[in-house]
Parts: structure tokens; C-alpha cells; sequence
């Protein structure tokens, strides 16, 4: 028959064999010859197939390659439709197929140019569609909607994306200024020590002058970060802005210091930065030519570090001493994040680089800074009305508190959790509706392939509009319309009170998010007026009085409570004058906070004329005085108490956790457990507790038993794995076979001796092969399903192989869960 | 070493000083015993308790191996099979649980809207759980991620060389490029093959696409495998991952491949999702550059490649008893000098039929390193 044999990139040959060739010679060995390959064969290399069977795929035996080069192949089966493809698995990369139009993908899906059949078939049990245009209708309509439904998460979330970015950029605004300002003073300074004339300019060497002028100007600048993650983000900000300013700009991690690669590697880096087209040496020189020809010399070049104590010391310090020698001719200026103290570079560096250093300090904004002004934006303040539940914010919390401590991921986090919210809840595209504030209309759910019908039937189907209006009948978009813009409203006063009291608070080194998981708290003291079902405000206090005596103490909302009490003068002015701006939208706040100003003002003015009349104060008049101070001190105790009356009202009034109202599955996320899996991967607890609970994931019939009992109808890994349990961290390879052949057998000696099989595997091998059985696999299969089994174990990292000292022994690696 | 990637430890002292005091300097940093405020519920309290039981059962585990008396039993004791016999009998195993495997497998399908949804929001996909999941993941491509370009990278395969791997995405990406503005004129294109790293990574993350929605996929099978193991293939691949067109499903089996990646990595470049996807499918692939156990170490194997290389020999060099010194082999006629001794030494030294210790009293000893068993085994087949 015909046998081709060509190369296939590098790894392996290809072999094709034809059905004619296999027929001819069942049930014996064919010896193939490999053209050898590029790499060569090396005697374990592999090759791997799969049989096709008249369509139907199974998988296919592993062959080998001898060490003369020959490929042996099994022939296996006598079958007549055998069809035999080779290789392609061992490659190291493939194309699957190419992108392919719209239009055409819906037909040829699985039969594009590429070779699809080494593809294991999964949809070959599946019964072929009836109508194809029917179906091609229904997948371009499925995509159509989700491609809807993709804009919309899009829009929801770059708005709370964008504004996020925006307002970190914001608080470094100051330090950004503060540093390109010093960047310009330095420039300066290089610059008075001497411009290289023409000529000096043009040697490929430095210019030599005093010691002075060979400093380098070095910022470092404090990160206050755990997580180094968050300065890149906060560097490549500072790169934009300095380069917006006209310098010239070049980011360098830690990993371009690697003693490994020397110096070489970070000038490359740096090169690339700002010479274009391929570089074959790097050469500091290559820099200066560079800087020379650049139209106008005024402007610094900048080199950014983002994490000096992770670079390999004696690379740095090469560099340090390189751009000092050439900084006359490159003006450069570096910028290095340190993570810990100003000390950093004293302990890092050698004092000969240091110098060459001529530092000076600066401090980003703290990692409970930021995380404030993330939160206030993404939750508080925010344009888009996305929310995550009580469950979900504690969970996040916990996350960045514990786990975390990145500003970046917690963000991520959150993008998960919206991610989630658009592709489990079918109602999420009411948050573009949202977003685009087309309140007077009721959404357009067809575009997103619900029918209006539907939408309303999943709308008032949801547990919260089920609990609070039972009573309404007639179910129209108008009663939804109403619903949502109730849910908005709500949702908008909820965050105005959280704002005033995060305001309240502020000077008290107080977490936002802490802040927000309390009064996101349906079950919380000041929720429970606010319980599903009964919408009415509580017109009695003696309720909210219990639970206020209760709480007294504890929790944030209550502390920010008792704080608006004992504020002096001039910060409740201050208080009041954010909370007249957040109280704009209700109108009963927003004219008692002002008239509150007012007074306060009044109060101020008094208190002015008081403090210039002091000077002249005579003894006589001190009485008299004394009495207006006491009575000034008397109208600040009642602006105290009414402004702490108003924010407790506005807490007990307004404070409306989200998951207490209804319809708002529309826009808060609740799932946490698929954000946790999401986020953390448990990947050493996961796979052990697949072996161990195999059946729960698969569900086979045969071995419903549970309990300790080991079947021989099990997968072989997890019998393997359950017996290793019973040993230390070593295993006996013997002892491990045996146990391992006695499960196997164990079916045969059940329907031999009935029940009496104990459950207990005793390492020490019982000679079973007295018991004669008919189906009782060969010694040969037992050893080869044992070896595979360690195989998978190996794959998985569950076990190491045996090393020389210890050659009957296998190493476990993890331990059990 | 923590067992899990992100395990619930007590929270970070330091983090909390961050936490909890605003104001403080990095230079006055102290730990204090933070007044922290917790709400009032936790949710990992149950897997505080998983946690503690993971590392009791480690130190169990530890303590079982020290003190009960160990067996001694060798792997030859198996008495195992002929080799090939064992390989023949590895290829024809039948497979448990077809049936359920297959139908776990196709319940999958309904999550596949899912991940192409996550994957084009930006996410970067990593399967994990036990069994194979190739075939799962390149079956999803093809059915759901027909729109976009599809470039599988094997990472079980012993060496995979990543610039090559680049310049097909590049190229990949490039006719994707073209075929998407068909009328605008394609400007000539450097070779990629040609071009740098960072040039093959810029121009993935260039803005050279009129929409930004397309990208090219790329899986990679075992991202914790063997070829991809090296700190600089998973930083080019996080790298790779991080360009703008381009996005990553990648699967992981080992236990502990978390620890490849840097949480710079985790969350900025990869940007990983994890997905929980068992599928108790046979590690056939995967597993094939792993040696059976009972094929290589055995002594039966030892003591036949002995005497493949025995054999193979001078016959001068075959019937010269090895345990035997200079002397005794000059009186059997055998060498004639030090150097032809040395020089038969050497040949078993290098495959190691003999090797050479220094006893007590400073002599250097020739010994074969091959046991008992195996010797016995070993001497009726040179000396039949």
C-alpha cells in the first residue's frame, strides 16, 4: 500500500497509512521507516494517533519510535474501515484554523483548511440537525444577542472603568507635578555644568569634568504599596505625564537588572525605548548619538525604575556609574520606586553609586488612599448603577485585606463580578437602560433577544418583586417602569447617605469599603425598617430607639453619628457645606443642611468679631464675655445636635440597603461563590478532591458506593491515590502494586467469597493468583494500568518519581484533603 | 511552602498597619496590633478549618514516614512483565467510565457561551481539574471561537520555541488583518521571521486594527508543562497574553503551577479566570514523556542493558571478570598494562558498569553498581 512519510515541523515524522496496508497485515507488528527530522529521532520520542472507526473516533494507541528510527505500529484491529493518522500531537504548536468570515463559519465549522481530523470528535454523538438554515438561524441570532449584550457590559463597564482611572490619575496629579517641576530644576543644573561642544559631542566617549557633574539626579519615590502591581499601573501614568511634558521617557523593571543577562540587557531595553529599528549591540554611546540628534536638546531624559530593591544590585550599580559618566552628554535623570524606607538604596548599593546619586524623596498616595478613592468612585459615586450585594462587598474586602492588598485586583475583582452579573442575569441589559438614562421609556429588551412578554415575566418573577408586591395584579411596563425608577431613586439616596457619612468620618482613618459593607447590610440594625415588604417608613421611632440604644457602640455609621455630635465649629462648617452638595437631589435635607450653614456661618462671623475684640479685652469685660462665649458654645451644641439628628434621620429614612429593594437582581451582582472560584483558583485542594470525589463529578452507576470502600471500577488514578493515602510520605513502589492489584482483583473475589472481603488493604501482598477467573485481567494489564496511573499522578504532581537513593520509593507531594 | 495558591493565612501584619493607619510614614513603620475594624462576618471560616486540615494531614503524613518501620520490598519484587509486553499492554488499555466521561464532557457545552463571553471581555481562561482537557478546550475553539484565528501551543512537548511560536501568531494575525480591510492596500511586510521579540509583541499590541474587538486565541495545553516550564517562556508567554489582540485559554495539571506565575503576571498579564473543568479524561498526551515505572527502573532493565553492552564489547573486554584488579587480570593475560586496564575502565565507567570510590585507606575501588539480583541475572546470560 502507500505509505507517506514527510516532515512535520520539527518534532516528529507524519505518518498516513492506508486502509489497504493495514488490512494486509493484522494482528502483527509493521515496522514503518521514519525519515529522520531536523531535531532527529530520539528513541522516546512518541508518536500518537487516533483511530478513526467509520467515523467514530476512539482513542488511539501510543507507538514508538525504535532507536534505529523505525515508528512501530500496533495493528490492532482487524477492522475493515480502519483509518490510520499519525502524529501531529507531539508538535509544539499548531494553527486550529484561521478566522474565518461570518457567513461562511456557520456551515463549515470543524472543516476549514486546517487538519481537523486529529481532533477528537465530540460532536459525533450528537444527532445531526434537522434543519441547517434553522439552526444557522437561531446560533446568528444567539450571537447577534450576545454581541448585545457584550456592548452593553462594554458600556457599563468603561464608564466605571474610565472614571476609576480617572480619578487615581487625579491624586497623583500633585505628585506628578511636583515631580516634572524637579525634573526641570535638574535639567537646569545639568545643563549650567557645561553643554559638550561640537566636536566633544561627536566622540564616541564621554566628556570628563569635576566630580560635581557627574551626579545623577534620582528620585525616589516611596510607593507605600504591598503589592508592586499598583505602581506599574501608577509609572505608566507618571511616564505619560512626563512625556506629555516633553521629556523623554523609559520605563526599566526589575527584570531588565537580572545578574543573570549583565548590564547588556537593561541598556537594550532602554535603546529600544527611544532608537528605533533593530538593534544588534547595545552601547551607551548608541544613546548619546542618539540624544544629539533629536531636534531640540532642552528636554531630560527620564529613566523610570519601578522596583529598585528587586534589581540585582551589582547591575544597577554598573549603570548608575555608566549614565554618571555620560550624563553630560545624555542628561538623564533617573526616577526609582522604592518599596520600603528611603534606606533602600543605602543597603542595596555599593557607596561608590551612591555617590553618584544625588536623591531626592517623594511619596506616592497610601494603599488606604487609594482603595478610597476606588471605591468611592466604583460604588459611591458612580455613573453606572452596577452594585455588588452585602455577601459580595464582604467578600472582596476579605479578599483585598487578606489575601490581596492590591488596589489592581481588587479591581479585577470587581470586573469579574460585572462580567458575571451580564452573563448569568438576563435582565443585566436594564443597566445599559440605566446608563443611558431613558427613564420615561420602558427598556428595549428585543434587541437583546428577550420579547417584552418575557421580560416582564422574568421581572416580576424575581424573588424581591415577588416578596414586596404580591398584591399587584395587573403587570404591565409601566408598573415595571415604575419599579425601576423607584429601585434607581432609592438606590441614588442610598449612596447620598453612605457619602455624607463617609464625610462625617474621613478624618478618622476610616475604610470606605468597611463603611459601605455595613450599611450594605440587609440584616443590619438600621436596615431591618427597611425590610422586604414593608416599604412604609416607620412612623414610630420607639422601634428604631430599641435598636439605637442596642447598637450604641458599635459599628461605623454609629461612630459617624456620635462624631457629627462633638465636631467643633469650623469642621461642621465644613461637613455641612460637602453635605449640602450631596444632599442636592432631596430637598427636606438639602434646605435644613443649609439653613445649618447658615447658622454656622453666623456662629463664625461672632466668633470672629470675638477673637479681634480679644486684643482689647479688659478685665472688667471678660464676664461679660465669658457669658456671649458660653452662649456661642451653646448655639454650636445645638448645630451639633441637629446636625447628628439630621444625618441619624437621613440613615433611618433613606439608607435603604440595595437588597432590600425590589427588582434589584437587575443591578447587583450576589454570586460570590462563582466570584471566589473565579478569582482563586484552589487548584492543590481541587484536583485531590476530584480523585478522592470522582463519583460526584461523573456519576457512573457502578461505583455509587461511597465510603471508605476502594472499587475496582473506579478510575485507576483514584484508586491509586486513596491508597496512597494510607502511607507516609514515601511509598513503597511494591507495596503500592500490590494494594493496587488486590483492588483489582478485589471483583473476583467478591462474587467468589460474598461480603466477607474485608476493607482494609493491607500492604502486604496476598497471592492471588490461585483464584482463577475467567475475565481476570492479565498480570500484563495490571502492571501497565499500574504505571499509567503513576503517569497521571505524575502529570498532576501528586507524586515524584523515585530517585537513586531511594529507588522503590515514590515521594508524595501533597497530602491529601 | 503554603499549600494553596491564595490560602487564608491571618491577615498580613503590615497590611494591616496600612490598613488601619492612613497617616503613618513608610519610615516610622511599625506593626501595630491594629484596632482593625472586621465586620461582623467572615466568610472563610469553614476554609480556616480545610486549611488546618491540609497541613495536619501533611505533618501525619510525615510522621507515618519517619516512624513505622519501612518496607523494604524492591520494585523488582513485582516480577514485572517484558517491556514490551507492558507497553503493548499500556496501549490497549480499555478505558473506565467512557460513557460518563463523554457525557461530562458535553455538559461542558453549555458553559461554552460562557467562556467566549469572558474571553472576549478580556479574561485570560485557566482550566484546571483532573483529567486530560485538551480535546475539551480545542473543541470549544472550534465550535465557539470560529471567528477568531486559533493557535494551539502543546506545552507537554519536551522544547518549544517561542519565537516560533510568535511569528505564526504574527503571521496569523496578519492575514486576519488583511482579509478584514480587503480594500485598503496591504503595505509590504517585513518578514516576521526577521523581526525582533519586542517588534512581534508591539505589533500584536499595535492599534493597526480597525476594531479592537478582534483578536487571535491562543491555547496553550499545559502552560505547566515541561517545555514551558523555564521563568522566561512564562514571562514571554505573560507577555504574549498582555498584547491587545491577543487572548489565552491555558490548562495547568500540576499542583503546584501557581507558582510559576508572579502576581504581575496573575493580574495584569494573563489576567487569568479560572475555570474548575474535570473531565477524567486519560492523561494520554500529556503523559507521554513520563517513563513507566515499572519499564525503566527495574533491575530485570538494568541487568538487560548490561548485558546488551556486555555483548557489545571486545572480546577481550567480555571475558574479563570486572571485580578483578590490574594484577590478577595481567596474570590471566588479559591486559598488559595499567593504560589498556584503564582504558576498558573507562568504557564501563561510561555506562556505568562500574564505578570507582576511594576506601579507607585512600585506594581507589572498582565496584559495580548493579545488585544482587540483578548480577545474578546478569551472569548466566554473559557466561551461558
Amino acid at each position: 500500500g502507500s505509505i507517506e512519510t514527510r516532515e512535520v515541523h520539527s518534532a516528529v515524522a507524519f505518518v498516513s497509512a492506508r486502509r489497504e496496508w493495514l488490512d494486509g497485515k493484522q494482528n502483527e507488528r509493521v515496522e514503518v521507516e521514519a525519515q529522520k527530522t531536523e531535531s532527529g529521532l530520539v528513541p522516546t520520542h512518541l508518536a500518537l494517533g487516533s483511530c478513526h472507526r467509520g467515523g467514530a473516533t476512539s482513542g488511539f494507541t501510543v507507538s514508538e519510535f525504535t532507536p534505529a528510527g523505525k515508528l512501530l505500529v500496533p495493528s490492532g484491529s482487524s477492522s475493515k474501515g480502519l483509518h490510520l493518522h499519525c502524529c501531529c500531537y507531539m508538535e509544539p504548536f499548531t494553527i486550529l484554523h484561521k478566522a474565518s468570515s461570518r457567513k461562511t463559519d456557520k456551515i463549515s465549522t470543524g472543516t476549514g483548511k486546517s487538519r481537523t481530523t486529529r481532533r477528537i470528535d465530540l460532536t459525533a454523538s450528537l444527532p445531526a440537525s434537522t434543519d441547517i438554515s434553522d439552526v444557522n438561524a437561531a446560533e446568528s441570532n444567539e450571537r447577534h444577542y450576545s454581541n448585545m449584550r457584550m456592548e452593553a457590559f462594554e458600556a457599563v463597564w468603561s464608564s466605571t472603568e474610565s472614571s476609576i482611572k480617572d480619578v487615581l490619575r487625579e491624586a497623583n496629579a500633585t505628585i506628578f507635578s511636583e515631580i516634572h517641576e524637579w525634573v526641570r530644576d535638574s535639567f537646569d543644573t545639568i545643563v549650567s555644568f557645561g553643554v559638550p561642544n561640537f566636536h566633544e559631542a561627536t566622540q564616541p566617549f564621554p566628556v570628563v569634568k569635576d566630580a560635581t557633574s557627574k551626579q545623577i539626579f534620582t528620585g525616589l519615590v516611596l510607593t507605600r504599596n504591598i503589592e508592586f502591581v499598583d505602581d506599574l499601573v501608577t509609572f505608566e501614568d507618571l511616564k505619560q505625564h512626563l512625556k506629555s511634558q516633553g521629556c523623554h521617557v523609559a520605563n526599566l523593571s526589575s527584570v531588565d537588572f537580572s545578574s543573570k543577562n549583565g548590564v547588556g540587557t537593561c541598556l537594550r531595553s532602554l535603546l529600544g525605548q527611544f532608537v528605533t529599528g533593530s538593534l544588534d549591540t547595545a552601547d551607551i554611546s548608541m544613546l548619546a548619538t542618539w540624544y544629539k540628534e533629536q531636534q531640540n536638546n532642552d528636554n531630560p531624559v527620564v529613566i523610570i525604575i519601578d522596583d529598585m530593591e528587586r534589581c540585582c544590585a551589582s547591575i544597577l550599580s554598573e549603570f548608575i556609574h555608566m549614565l554618571s559618566e555620560w550624563v553630560l552628554k545624555v542628561p538623564a535623570i533617573l526616577i526609582m520606586g522604592v518599596a520600603t524606607t528611603v534606606d533602600a538604596p543605602r543597603n542595596v548599593l555599593p557607596s561608590n553609586a551612591l555617590h553618584r546619586l544625588h536623591a531626592r524623596k517623594f511619596t506616592f498616595q497610601s494603599l488606604p488612599e487609594k482603595m478610597n478613592y476606588v471605591v468611592e468612585t466604583a460604588f459611591v459615586k458612580q455613573s453606572s448603577e452596577f452594585t455588588i450585594s452585602h455577601k459580595t462587598a464582604v467578600f472582596m474586602r476579605n479578599y483585598f485585606v487578606h489575601q490581596n492588598g492590591s488596589v489592581t485586583s481588587f479591581i479585577r475583582a470587581l470586573k469579574i463580578a460585572c462580567a458575571q452579573h451580564f452573563s448569568t442575569q438576563p435582565l443585566c441589559f436594564i443597566l445599559h437602560w440605566f446608563l443611558r438614562d431613558e427613564d420615561n421609556e420602558v427598556p428595549q429588551s428585543h434587541i437583546y433577544g428577550l420579547s417584552q412578554e418575557r421580560m416582564l415575566k422574568l421581572a416580576f418573577d424575581l424573588p424581591s418583586w415577588k416578596s414586596t408586591n404580591n398584591q399587584i395584579t395587573q403587570l404591565s411596563g409601566e408598573t415595571l417602569l415604575d419599579g425601576l425608577t423607584q429601585l434607581k431613586k432609592l438606590h441614588k439616596t442610598w449612596r447620598m447617605v453612605v457619602l455624607c457619612l463617609y464625610e462625617a468620618i474621613k478624618g478618622e482613618n476610616v475604610q470606605l469599603l468597611d463603611l459601605m459593607c455595613e450599611a450594605l447590610d440587609p440584616k443590619g440594625p438600621f436596615a431591618s425598617q427597611f425590610d422586604i415588604g414593608s416599604r412604609v417608613l416607620p412612623s414610630d421611632d420607639s422601634t428604631s430607639q430599641k435598636f439605637h440604644s442596642l447598637e450604641k457602640n458599635k459599628g461605623l455609621i454609629n461612630r459617624a453619628i456620635r462624631r457629627v455630635k462633638e465636631l467643633p465649629a469650623n469642621q461642621l462648617l465644613v461637613l455641612m457645606k460637602a453635605w449640602e452638595k450631596h444632599t442636592v437631589d432631596v430637598p427636606e435635607f438639602h434646605s435644613e443642611v443649609k439653613a445649618l450653614v447658615l447658622s454656622l456661618l453666623k456662629l463664625e462671623e461672632n466668633g470672629e468679631s470675638l477673637n479681634q475684640n480679644k486684643v482689647e479685652m479688659t478685665n472688667t469685660r471678660k464676664q461679660a464675655l465669658r457669658g456671649h462665649l458660653n452662649g456661642a458654645d451653646k448655639n454650636l451644641r445645638v448645630a451639633n445636635e441637629k446636625a447628628s439628628n439630621l444625618v441619624d434621620l437621613m440613615v433611618r429614612r433613606y439608607m435603604c440597603p440595595v437588597e432590600c429593594v425590589a427588582l434589584h437582581e437587575v443591578l447587583c451582582f450576589d454570586c460570590v461563590d462563582q466570584l471566589q472560584a473565579a478569582l482563586i483558583g484552589d487548584m492543590r485542594r481541587r484536583i485531590q478532591m476530584d480523585l478522592q470525589d470522582f463519583h460526584a463529578i461523573i456519576r457512573c452507576s457502578c461505583c455509587s458506593k461511597r465510603g471508605s470502600t476502594i472499587l475496582p471500577s473506579m478510575p485507576d488514578s483514584s484508586i491509586m491515590y486513596t491508597l496512597a493515602q494510607e502511607h507516609g510520605d514515601v511509598v513503597n513502589v511494591h507495596d503500592w502494586y500490590q494494594s493496587f492489584k488486590s483492588v483489582v482483583l478485589s471483583t473476583h473475589m467478591v462474587s467468589k467469597r460474598g461480603k466477607s472481603r474485608s476493607k482494609q488493604h493491607s500492604p502486604t501482598p496476598k497471592k492471588r493468583k490461585t483464584t482463577s477467573e475467567l475475565s481476570q485481567p492479565s498480570e500484563a494489564s495490571i502492571q501497565a494500568r499500574f504505571c499509567k496511573a503513576i503517569v497521571e499522578l505524575q502529570v498532576t504532581g501528586l507524586v515524584r518519581m523515585p530517585n537513586r537513593r531511594r529507588p522503590d520509593y515514590l515521594q508524595r507531594l501533597a497530602f491529601g484533603s | 511552602r503554603k499549600a494553596k495558591l491564595f490560602p487564608p493565612v491571618p491577615p498580613l501584619s503590615f497590611l494591616h498597619s496600612f490598613w488601619s493607619d492612613g497617616e503613618q510614614t513608610p519610615e516610622s513603620r511599625t506593626f501595630p496590633s491594629a484596632a482593625f475594624c472586621r465586620p461582623a462576618m467572615e466568610i472563610n471560616d469553614g476554609e480556616e478549618e480545610e486549611e488546618f486540615e491540609f497541613s495536619r494531614n501533611y505533618f501525619l503524613a510525615k510522621e507515618l514516614g519517619g516512624s513505622s518501620k519501612k518496607s523494604g520490598r524492591k520494585i523488582s519484587d513485582i516480577d514485572p512483565v517484558d517491556e514490551q509486553e507492558l507497553r503493548t499492554a499500556a496501549n490497549n488499555l480499555e478505558p473506565k467510565h467512557e460513557r460518563e466521561v463523554a457525557s461530562l464532557m458535553e455538559s461542558y457545552k453549555a458553559s461554552y457561551p460562557e467562556w467566549g463571553f469572558m474571553l472576549r471581555t478580556g479574561f485570560g481562561l485557566l482550566m484546571y481539574g483532573f483529567g486530560s482537557k485538551k480535546a475539551l478546550i480545542e473543541d470549544f475553539a472550534s465550535t465557539s471561537l470560529t471567528e477568531y484565528s486559533v493557535v494551539v501551543i502543546n506545552g507537554y512537548v519536551q522544547s518549544i520555541n517561542l519565537k516560533q511560536v510568535m511569528v505564526a501568531i504574527a503571521e496569523v494575525w496578519w492575514d486576519q488583518l488583511k482579509a478584514k480591510r480587503r480594500n485598503s492596500p496591504s503595505q509590504a511586510q517585513q518578514p516576521f521571521n526577521s523581526r525582533s521579540i519586542d517588534d512581534l509583541l508591539a505589533f500584536m499590541d499595535g492599534q493597526e486594527a480597525d476594531d479592537d474587538k478582534s483578536f487571535v486565541c491562543i491555547i496553550v495545553n499545559n502552560i505547566d508543562g515541561p517545555g514551558l516550564r523555564e521563568p522566561e517562556s512564562q514571562h514571554l508567554l505573560a507577555r504574549i497574553a498582555s498584547c491587545t489582540h491577543i487572548r489565552i485559554i491555558a490548562s495547568i495539571d500540576h499542583v503546584n503551577a501557581p507558582l510559576l506565575w508572579d502576581k504581575k503576571m496573575v493580574h495584569t498579564q494573563f489576567n487569568w479566570y479560572w475555570y474548575h473543568v474535570p473531565t477524567f479524561a486519560p492523561y494520554v498526551v500529556e503523559g507521554v514523556f513520563f517513563p513507566l515505572i515499572l519499564a525503566h527502573s527495574s533491575t530485570a532493565q538494568s541487568a538487560k542493558t548490561a548485558a546488551i553492552v556486555l555483548q557489545s564489547l571486545t572480546p577481550n573486554a567480555q571475558s574479563m571478570p570486572i571485580e578483578s584488579l590490574y594484577a590478577a587480570s595481567r596474570e590471566r593475560f588479559l591486559v598488559s598494562s595499567q593504560v589498556t586496564l584503564n582504558s576498558h575502565l573507562t568504557e564501563f565507567k561510561d555506562h556505568e558498569l562500574v564505578r570507582t570510590r576511594r576506601n579507607a585507606d585512600g585506594q581507589d575501588c572498582v565496584y559495580i553498581p548493579l545488585a544482587n539480583d540483578g548480577l545474578q541475572k546478569l551472569l548466566p546470560e554473559i557466561n551461558p
